[in-house]
């Protein structure tokens, strides 16, 4: 049965991507923009237009472009069957190499984000949910709306005038490591750990301090909404009969407390799963504002350069990405709740 | 005559205890909201400087907190030669101050068009995929999910720059990102309705299908997606700036909180904070603002 | 402490809870003595404040409520005066309770058998293995058949009566000397109920505990309870042993409530003649189809009935029986598996979707749940205009008048037309809704369970208006029903169902009087009579039916009944069973009954 339910879920997800992809194709060769103009110069002679349209192959049919995008037509170029996913028009270098190096990046600050944010969050949630209209629920709660409403990129700016400027605690924000440093050798792509395979600590933690400032950002944006939700279901767990009952046949209140927060774990898997875009989204500006080189900015790129394979290599990518957190946490809120059946 | 006496809420009804300052929050949203508006439609005009225009080329700080009540005074007084710069200028000589309270109108305009143009979609799909399920409102659902399972921000940001940097280019593609979940608050909030009572009795009398779905189903749903424009609204604000920011909103000289931001963040390294932390204090206020106007109307909703 | 204090004491117990603006105190000043080995009820109306008196007593209040005043002595100390680990000790293992809607106090992410171990681990050293035992031990002792399987299972895959017997599991599993049962059968089914009483008052005569019953139902005081507190305006109006009560009550209030059970017309409705049915059934069936399974679940199979003119027939039958089905289908709101339904002399199932909403204005239904049938954001106004518009138009003055006519014929006062539901009561609403139904003149009305969200003090009087109703307009009633003492007192036949089949038709004198059917006798034996001296407990009751309702996922082969039906022979397991025709308008479905191999039972007073 729930081999059935993966399969069938994965199933749906590949049909979800592969319209996505096909939907941005289109898209981004209907609108306006002109690629070809932002490539060769607006002052180009109709030939060095042409030529350079024909290199980019935008002088073919629409939909001979996309078959050569999926592969249809490998003696002309590889393209999704075979496994490519094209060649950047703005720096030449192979799509998929360049998102694996930035693709990992991104991955480390979100994920080193969510993880400050949940161990923040989680006990300050509850401690607003034990104790419902008291003034530190009251603080929690305005806390919640407000940190949730801010705007990442500013506050990442003024992160960098506090503590760079001001007060010398924060590197330059001018990348993963100061730009002095030689980076290790890039083997799983993520900083932190490949200093670490390289054998060198004190890169480790240079990395660490780089990172210091963007993940605090990040979780900072990401706490609001977090708090907000924990504190939420705590509050209706509380609240719900079986609570009330466990009290009324006298279980002690660490007892009760745990039947609540195991209660008010379910509903929080939707909440991650909006998060996680949202996380996605902040993570784009947070690294443009430390020059982090994440995917984030290299989308930032790909899209003020109008370089559409690095555009459909980014929303490939992503979505698929997205689409398996979303299958994960469907399955995790399907194990924790036994009143669900597939 | 009542058949009962008020007992304890039992059940169902989930009490959650009002924050009590629930009205001095409420009231602050308010504030920051109708202050918002009216610099929206006043704003360009009442700034001692022309948003647009730059006087001098070079960066200058605000007055010092000791400076300000002498420069008040001279204000009023007539005895200044030129307004002062009361949240200094950006390096190019615009006035930070004007700016500021030029940039709602920009925002405002783009987020609430924005708002009501993804609402209308979103509720009158939403109305349908809720109250007819067929396989063709399935599959509604099924586009609408793939275009939300997507990060916002990036989707945005390809609309925006591929379609060319304008207000309403800006506006169709927020219209886009916010739209499905217009359509899934609605179509959720339509199918609760729908297995209701009221609705069958309707059916048992004669009624049509879409004289039900119109009469009795939309008005009864349309409340969470009211109550949730005010949040949109803020995120939109949000959205924009952020677009601004990296390049990909509206064009410059158009005041714009977030790409005042920008602009001024070449500065922060040199210790000129004032151009992006006045910009970026007015972005957090407002969002915030329109965060709590939202919760408290989703509060007193809830308490019916 | 001498043998004859009271167990629990309490004083001027005070609970309220604070709105904007105001404070309102469902309980006022409340005082009364428990003893030991006794059973007591508190009776009062819905909304009285009897759960939370319950609740006060343990010293818990729900939320936002607040215990403000009073004394709860118990065991010679005062339980609203104990620190939290003190009192929750005392909690659980010398008080325990049961609530209302036992698969909402279930946790319902944990097996219950964990649960039931939990409770006992809390009040005694016990490893988990020695609680799961213990576990499986005291579901057994409350009558769950295979307790080890049962002990896996997760609350919402338990039935309303296996949840609350899951409940009081928990609840005794440390022999409490008290126990408080909260509304503990509201929602079960007649014949699950009274089996659960039976149960439970066995149970808690074996554990020696005293309890303390609150209910609305006076036929549940009567038949188990020692001793009477009325609850009203959030004090204890009266107490009283329970055959005084009954027989010389004393408090204004508590005639008022006693009145309304005792004063009936002891007559049966006189039978309508006419005969042929203006409506009728013609092997009406329906199943509906399992999501992910080749299953279905028949929920009606092969239901044939017939109403005359002015006729009302009862359709009576618990959960699973089909009757809201039959009714539903009636009103075409389901489309039938097969068979059809026939008005007038015409098949309506046939009709196509213009014609059959002409029809409707013919045809009305009453639902169960008055604010759920009712737009809320509209006035009465709107709700009566509604179907005059849909089948009438003219215009809206004249539509005006005739909603406030039908308001009048409903007993209600024309100034309603600006109110909105949520402001008015039950059985004001449902009274709308009876006008709602009536105001296009219709030939034929269901009536889905129209008393059952009511209190028992205003049911008969809607009951009351229907008759009369049906006598000034001679429409005709199709009444859904599990409450018999309505069916009595309004239809003139009755059909009693099972698991999708009737299983034995007549005139509500001839079924109510002298049941034939095993499953008949059991639901009128199982309907509690207010009457305590033939109290249930103290006689051996004959027809009691054991086990639960079968599933009409998977219906039995041979009678239906044959899992619970204490005359059961091999033949009966494995023949299905038929209608068969009795003569005079009456008709059983049981062999052995028809063979006379079953005695008919003595004629007894009218249920």
């Amino acid at each position: 049965m729930l081999l059935r339910y993966i399969i069938r879920r994965m199933l749906i997800g590949v049909i979800q991507l592969f319209c996505l992809v096909i939907a941005i194709f289109f898209l981004i060769r209907l609108l306006p923009a002109d690629p070809v103009s932002r490539l060769v110069g607006l002052n180009s002679s109709p030939e060095g237009y042409a030529q350079a349209a024909r290199q980019l192959g935008l002088d073919r049919p629409l939909l001979e472009q996309l078959g050569i995008y999926l592969g249809l037509f490998p003696d002309v170029a590889p393209g999704l069957l075979q496994g490519s996913m094209g060649v950047s028009w703005a720096t030449g270098s192979s799509i998929g190499s360049e998102i694996a190096t930035f693709l990992p990046v991104t991955l480390q600050l979100i994920t080193l984000a969510f993880i400050l944010a949940f161990i923040v969050s989680i006990p300050v949630g509850m401690l607003g949910a034990l104790n419902p209209g008291k003034a530190v629920d009251k603080g929690v709660f305005v806390y919640s709306l407000f940190a949730g409403s801010q705007p990442e990129f500013w506050w990442g700016l003024l992160f960098v005038y506090v503590f760079y400027f001001q007060l010398g605690i924060a590197p330059a924000p001018l990348g993963q490591l100061s730009p002095m440093t030689m980076p290790p050798d890039p083997v799983t792509g993520f900083m932190l750990i490949d200093t670490l395979i390289a054998g060198d600590p004190s890169k480790f933690f240079e990395a660490l301090h780089h990172l210091m400032m963007p993940v605090i950002t990040l979780a900072f944006i990401l706490s609001g909404p977090i708090i907000k939700m924990v504190r939420q279901n705590m509050l209706r767990a509380l609240q719900s009969d079986f609570v009330l009952y466990a009290n009324l046949i006298g279980l002690p209140r660490k007892r009760v407390a745990r039947y609540a927060l195991r209660a008010a774990m379910g509903p929080s898997m939707t909440l991650i799963g909006i998060l996680y875009g949202f996380m996605l989204s902040g993570a784009v500006l947070v690294e443009s504002v430390f020059s982090l080189g994440g995917i984030g900015q290299y989308a930032i790129r790909s899209v003020l350069a109008f370089d559409y394979p690095a555009i459909q290599g980014v929303v490939l990518v992503i979505t698929a990405i997205s689409l398996v957190v979303y299958l994960l946490l469907d399955l995790i809120h399907a194990a924790i709740e036994p009143r669900i059946a597939y | 005559m009542p058949d009962h006496v008020p007992d304890l809420p039992l059940g169902d009804t989930k009490y959650i205890p009002p924050v009590r300052k629930a009205d001095w929050l409420m009231r602050i949203g308010v504030a920051i909201v109708t202050l918002v508006i009216f610099l929206a439609i006043f704003g360009p005009h009442i700034g001692p400087y022309d948003p647009t225009r730059t006087t001098i080329r070079i960066a200058v700080p605000p007055p010092g907190l000791t400076e300000i009540p002498g420069l008040v005074a001279g204000w009023f007084g007539g005895t200044l030669d030129h307004p002062p710069h009361w949240m200094g200028t950006d390096a190019n000589g615009y006035d930070i101050f004007s700016r500021v309270i030029a940039a709602p109108r920009t925002d405002l305009k783009i987020a609430l068009l924005a708002n009501i143009l993804s609402l209308s979609v979103g509720v009158f799909f939403g109305l349908i995929a809720g109250y007819w399920r067929n396989w063709a409102t399935e599959l509604l659902i099924r586009v609408s999910d793939v275009l939300q399972s997507f990060p916002v921000f990036i989707l945005a940001m390809v609309l925006v720059a591929l379609a060319g940097r304008s207000a309403t280019n800006i506006i169709i593609a927020l219209a886009f990102v916010y739209t499905p979940i217009y359509l899934r608050l609605t179509r959720a909030e339509v199918m609760g309705q729908t297995a209701r009572g009221f609705v069958e009795a309707a059916r048992a009398m004669g009624n049509s299908e879409l004289s039900i779905a119109l009469r009795h189903v939309l008005p009864n749903s349309l409340t969470p997606a009211l109550i949730q424009s005010s949040v949109t609204i803020g995120f939109a604000i949000l959205l924009t700036a952020g677009l601004s920011f990296v390049g990909a909103g509206v064009r410059p000289p158009t005041p714009e909180w977030g790409l005042m931001i920008s602009t001024g963040a070449n500065q922060i390294v040199l210790g000129e904070w004032w151009p992006s932390v006045f910009p970026g204090l007015a972005i957090s206020l407002t969002v915030f603002g329109f965060a709590v106007l939202g919760n408290a109307l989703e509060r007193r909703y809830e308490q019916g | 402490m001498n043998r004859d204090d009271p167990l629990l004491r309490v004083r001027n117990l005070k609970v309220g809870y604070e709105v904007p603006g105001d404070l309102i105190v469902p309980v006022e000043d409340v005082s009364f003595d428990l003893n030991p080995h006794e059973v007591v009820g508190l009776i009062g109306d819905a909304g009285s404040g009897k759960s939370t008196t319950a609740l006060a007593l343990t010293g818990l209040a729900r939320q936002p409520g607040r215990i403000m005043g009073g004394s709860v002595t118990f065991g010679g100390r005062d339980l609203l005066t104990l620190p939290d680990d003190e009192i929750r000790a005392i909690r659980g293992r010398d008080i325990g309770i049961i609530v209302q809607n036992p698969r909402a106090a279930l946790n319902p992410m944990l097996r219950v058998g964990r649960q039931i171990g939990f409770a006992y681990r809390a009040h005694n050293d016990a490893t988990a293995a020695d609680a799961r035992a213990h576990a499986i031990d005291m579901l057994r002792l409350v009558g769950i058949n295979d307790p080890e399987r049962r002990v896996e299972a997760y609350a919402h895959e338990l039935s309303g009566g296996m949840a609350q017997r899951a409940l009081i599991a928990m609840a005794l599993s440390s022999r409490p000397r008290l126990l408080i049962a909260d509304e503990p059968t509201s929602g079960l089914d007649v014949t699950i109920q009274a089996q659960f009483l039976d149960e439970m008052w066995q149970t808690v005569q074996k554990t020696g505990s005293a309890m303390l019953l609150v209910t609305q139902e006076l036929g549940v005081i009567a038949n188990f309870c020692d001793r009477v507190l009325v609850l009203h305006e959030g004090r204890i109006v009266e107490d009283a042993p329970v055959r005084r009560f009954f027989s010389a009550p004393q408090h204004p209030y508590s005639r008022q409530v006693l009145r309304f059970y005792t004063d009936r017309a002891s007559g049966y409705p006189e039978q309508v003649s006419g005969g042929g049915g203006f409506l009728r059934t013609d092997a009406l069936t329906k199943h509906f189809p399992l999501r992910n399974s080749d299953k279905v679940v028949q929920a009606v199979d092969k239901v044939t009935i017939s109403v005359a003119r002015g006729e009302a027939v009862g359709l009576v039958g618990e959960s699973g029986s089909g009757k809201t089905t039959v009714g539903r289908c009636l009103m075409r709101l389901e489309h039938p598996t097969s068979g059809a339904v026939i008005l007038d002399g015409q098949d309506i199932t046939a009709l196509n979707a213009a014609e059959m909403r002409k029809m409707r204005s013919r045809m009305q239904i009453v639902f169960q749940d008055p604010f759920d049938s009712v737009n809320q954001r509209w006035t009465v106004a709107d709700i009566l205009d509604e179907p005059l518009r849909v089948h009438e138009g003219g215009d809206r003055a004249a539509r005006r008048e005739r909603a406030v006519a039908a308001l009048r014929q409903v007993d209600l006062d024309p100034s309603l037309m600006i109110a909105r539901p949520r402001d008015l009561g039950a059985s004001t609403l449902q009274r709308i809704n009876i006008a709602r139904a009536l105001i296009c003149n219709p030939d034929f009305v269901v009536l889905d369970e129209p008393t059952s969200v009511l209190a028992p003090r205003a049911r008969n009087s809607l009951i009351a208006l229907l008759a009369r109703l049906q006598k000034e307009l001679g429409i005709s009633y199709l009444f859904v029903s599990h409450d018999l003492t309505t069916v009595r007192y309004l239809c003139q036949r009755v059909a009693v169902m099972y698991l999708g089949q009737i299983v034995e038709e007549g005139s509500v004198e001839q079924v109510f009087t002298a049941p034939q059917h095993p499953y008949s006798r059991a639901l009128l034996s199982a309907h509690l009579m207010p009457d305590p001296t033939r109290r249930r407990v103290d006689n051996p009751v004959p027809a009691a039916l054991e086990g639960e309702i079968p599933s009409p996922i998977d219906v039995p082969k041979g009678c239906y009944l044959a899992s619970r039906c204490p005359h059961v022979t091999d033949t009966c397991r494995v023949n299905p069973q038929i209608l068969t025709d009795l003569g005079k308008g009456r008709a059983v479905r049981c062999e052995r009954v028809v063979n006379g191999e079953i005695a008919p039972t003595p004629e007894s007073d009218d249920a």
